[in-house]
């Protein structure tokens, strides 16, 4: 396996594992959401600036989740071509060695075109590829657009928190979980985006 | 590659075997080819490292296009890891293998060859005018496994059963058969799980007509030595690990 393979296989692999991470963070943020739904309720008018807030935090971890669960089929495709594109690769190199081998056999010459093709379907794979990294990272950025949007609203969070009088703080745990969460998606997200931008279609 | 024609007639048998170029960790296989006019079948086609020399060498008698039958006496990857590269390079082929190994084999990628399961009690293989014989092998040393008769040539290819490690220089037939057995008893002993299974097969092979008897690793056994080993594998007890 060379080493752009491997690597590749590792970039697929990598955003499977901090998109599942990412999924967790998300379903957290729901939890939160839930919670703060319970809190402003009971501060009643205490709380009135928060209560839309929390509406608005559910609707993003539930998007958030879409987009990740999405993004995990599309992973999977990914690291079907990418061990479509290791097979084909080897089949290209091993039919190239087979037909400096066969020189001088009466039939070498038919070895043409199974190397031919093979080198097409190869090519044909890192196009598909790299066509299919473009659309994830689009994906992925959705998701890092959430993410921001998260730490805006538990900054808002914070602010209405503060007016809470005694539900201050169980508000302001609420928000710090949310920026929490929101800030652990972005970097997520952001490991995935570095290790798949160098195969982005240039 | 050495090749080595062992019959010449209405069609051809070669015997593919001690590939210099062969990493030295791993074991030393026999393939064979046989030949018509238009059709070229292969016999145990290899494992995967072989696939270049051994496609190579069969340029030297068929272009690839009229390599159109695979045969895998059972699922060793000694026998058949290179499928998935045939399946790229052949665009029109059969492979003939064990019907209980389709689900196992197909993880070597089998997608534009076709697979024709060969049921438990054998079948034939057709190849234009030559018809060979699939002959039921199994527990010897594979739940599920064949070997080719072709009663035209009189050869039996016969898997594992036979088989011997050699060096890279040995020859391809046994010179002398009390030497050669030393050879082969601890293989046979150890990878032959059933005396009641080789007894069965013995039988059967005593009543084909066999000038050679073509093993997939070591020397191939021709005129009297057939008849010999097979008296010696009678005499044998197999599967000593246990
Ligand atoms: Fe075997
Ligand atoms: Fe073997």
């Amino acid at each position: 396996m060379t080493n752009q393979t491997k690597s590749q296989f590792i970039a697929v692999a990598s955003i499977t594992s901090e998109l599942s991470a990412v999924m967790v963070v998300a379903k957290e943020i729901s939890l939160a959401a839930a919670n703060a739904k319970a809190i402003a309720f009971r501060a009643g008018d205490k709380a009135k600036g928060f209560q839309p807030i929390t509406d608005f935090i559910n609707e993003l971890a539930k998007e958030t989740i879409e987009l990740v669960t999405n993004i995990n089929i599309y992973a999977l495709v990914l690291y079907r071509l990418t061990v479509d594109e290791f097979q084909k690769t080897a089949a290209y190199n091993k039919f190239e060695l087979a037909a400096k081998m066969a020189e001088g056999a009466v039939y070498a010459k038919s070895m043409q075109e199974p190397v031919d093709h093979a080198r097409l379907s190869m090519q044909d794979c890192q196009r598909q590829f790299k066509r299919d990294v473009s659309q994830l990272l689009g994906q992925l950025e959705a998701v890092m657009h959430h993410a921001r949007a998260a730490r805006v609203i538990a900054a808002n969070s914070r602010i209405e928190a503060s007016q809470a009088g005694e539900y201050l703080q169980s508000l302001q745990a609420v928000a710090e979980s949310v920026d929490k969460a929101a800030h652990t998606i972005h970097d997520n997200v952001q490991r995935c985006r570095i290790a798949l931008s160098i195969y982005r279609n240039s | 590659m050495k090749m080595t024609k062992i019959y010449e007639g209405s069609h051809q048998w070669i015997m593919f075997g001690r590939d210099e170029g062969k990493p030295n960790n791993i074991i030393d296989t026999n393939q064979y080819v046989v030949r018509t006019a238009n059709r070229c079948l292969l016999l145990d086609p290899g494992g995967a490292e072989l696939f270049a020399p051994m496609m190579a060498a069969v340029l030297h008698h068929a272009p690839v296009d009229q390599i159109t039958d695979l045969f895998a006496s059972h699922q060793d990857p000694d026998v058949i890891s290179s499928l998935g590269l045939w399946d790229q390079a052949l665009t029109n082929a059969k492979l003939h293998a064990p019907a209980i190994w389709e689900g196992f084999l197909r993880h070597y990628s089998c997608e534009s060859i076709e697979y024709v399961p060969i049921p438990d009690n054998g079948g034939t293989i057709k190849l234009e005018s030559v018809e060979l014989q699939i002959i039921p092998a199994h527990y010897l040393h594979s739940p599920g496994n064949f070997h080719v008769y072709d009663p035209q040539a009189k050869i039996l290819m016969s898997g594992d059963v036979g088989a011997a490690i050699e060096g890279p220089d040995s020859p391809v037939f046994v010179d002398n058969f009390a030497a050669h057995v030393e050879k082969m008893r601890y293989w046979h002993q150890r990878w032959m799980p059933s005396n009641q299974a080789k007894r069965v097969w013995i039988e059967r092979v005593r009543n084909l007509d066999i000038d050679i008897l073509a093993p997939q690793h070591g020397r191939m056994f021709k005129g009297d030595d057939v008849k010999r080993f097979l008296d010696w594998f009678d005499a044998l007890q197999v599967g000593i690990a246990v």
